[in-house]
């Protein structure tokens, strides 16, 4: 059973967050492990499993992003979190300024941040946050529509739109936070993609 | 996680670290990363146009310990290189001879896509001038 079938919803990217809530809270009494102690152990090991299943949906589908990023998973027929046999889809214009800005901050680093540097590679990870909630924009906004509401055709076209949206974000997300490291304000805590 | 030694020898000691100017005649430069996790890699071949072998390679990668061994035995073994022996390296090559762990090999996928790039980009640039100029 999919996420969008756990809580009997459409494989639509938009939906009502109080509904989807209404939901959760419905599927967790039914499911919760607490109400079925004095059942046999099966059905106690199939309420806990049910009762996992639903807090793992929840946790995606109430992230707009991460419901995107699921969406591209169910439809591309991989397992969730199975990314490793997936081209990246970051464009080459946005390599190439990744690139650019790794070797400036590797010449920053290793000059010493002075003042003047510092304030160069802040403005810096300001013009790229801003660019990352671009991208956060456009998957949540006029995609999702396209999703949702778009002609099946376009389909496609339109997935392609959101990888390549999502592999943008997780590059800018990356570069900011090594922008922030180097600044001495690690947010290691509010971004989620790491190097291992 | 524990690097192999050989992997620790490649990133403290990374081989052919720099890079060629995009219009040295015969280089080919590949341009790949993988948004996961950030990793940037550019890998550059130089070529004989006369012979067709790789004459030198040239590489700079941001990214982990795993990415930059990668890149770095890739610049390695191009080295003397046909064009097509070249696209015979395989990144399954680069997971054995770095022992890389299961959640590495994307760093020597990262590391063929780079040599593939390299190639096809030489070959876009500069094989059509060297078969002008046999002919």
């Amino acid at each position: 059973m999919n996420y969008f079938e756990v809580f009997a919803l459409p494989r639509r990217l938009g939906l009502d967050a109080d509904d989807l809530q209404r939901r959760f809270y419905e599927l967790s009494r039914r499911h919760h492990p607490d109400f079925h102690q004095a059942a046999p152990p099966e059905a106690q090991a199939r309420a806990l499993e049910a009762s996992a299943l639903v807090n793992a949906a929840y946790r995606t589908l109430r992230d707009p992003i991460a419901r995107v990023e699921y969406l591209l998973c169910l439809e591309e027929g991989r397992a969730a979190g199975d990314g490793a046999d997936v081209k990246p889809a970051a464009p080459p214009a946005l390599l190439a300024e990744m690139f650019e800005i790794q070797a400036a901050l590797e010449e920053a680093r290793s000059g010493g941040l002075d003042a003047a540097a510092r304030a160069t590679l802040a403005a810096q990870r300001a013009r790229l946050l801003e660019r990352s909630r671009d991208a956060e924009r456009r998957l949540t906004g006029p995609l999702a529509r396209a999703w949702d509401e778009g002609p099946e055709a376009d389909r496609p076209c339109v997935l392609a739109a959101c990888r390549e949206a999502l592999a943008t974000r997780a590059y800018l997300r990356t570069v900011i936070q090594d922008l922030s490291r180097a600044l001495g304000e690690d947010e290691e805590s509010s971004v989620s993609n790491r190097r291992h | 996680m524990a690097y192999s030694d050989k992997v620790v020898d490649h990133y403290n000691n990374p081989r052919n670290v720099g890079s060629f100017t995009r219009d040295t005649p015969g280089v080919g430069t590949g341009l790949v990363g993988a948004p996961e996790c950030g990793d940037v890699m550019k890998l550059q071949i130089k070529v004989d146009v006369d012979t067709g072998v790789i004459e030198d390679a040239r590489f700079k990668t941001f990214g982990c310990g795993s990415a930059i061994a990668s890149s770095s035995l890739a610049t390695e073994w191009l080295k003397g290189k046909t064009l097509d022996e070249a696209a015979k390296i395989k990144n399954t090559d680069i997971v054995n001879e770095l022992k890389l762990p299961p959640v590495k090999i994307h760093c020597s996928v990262l590391a063929e896509d780079a040599i593939k790039a390299a190639l096809a980009d030489y070959r876009e640039k500069w094989a059509a001038k060297a078969a002008d100029a046999a002919s």
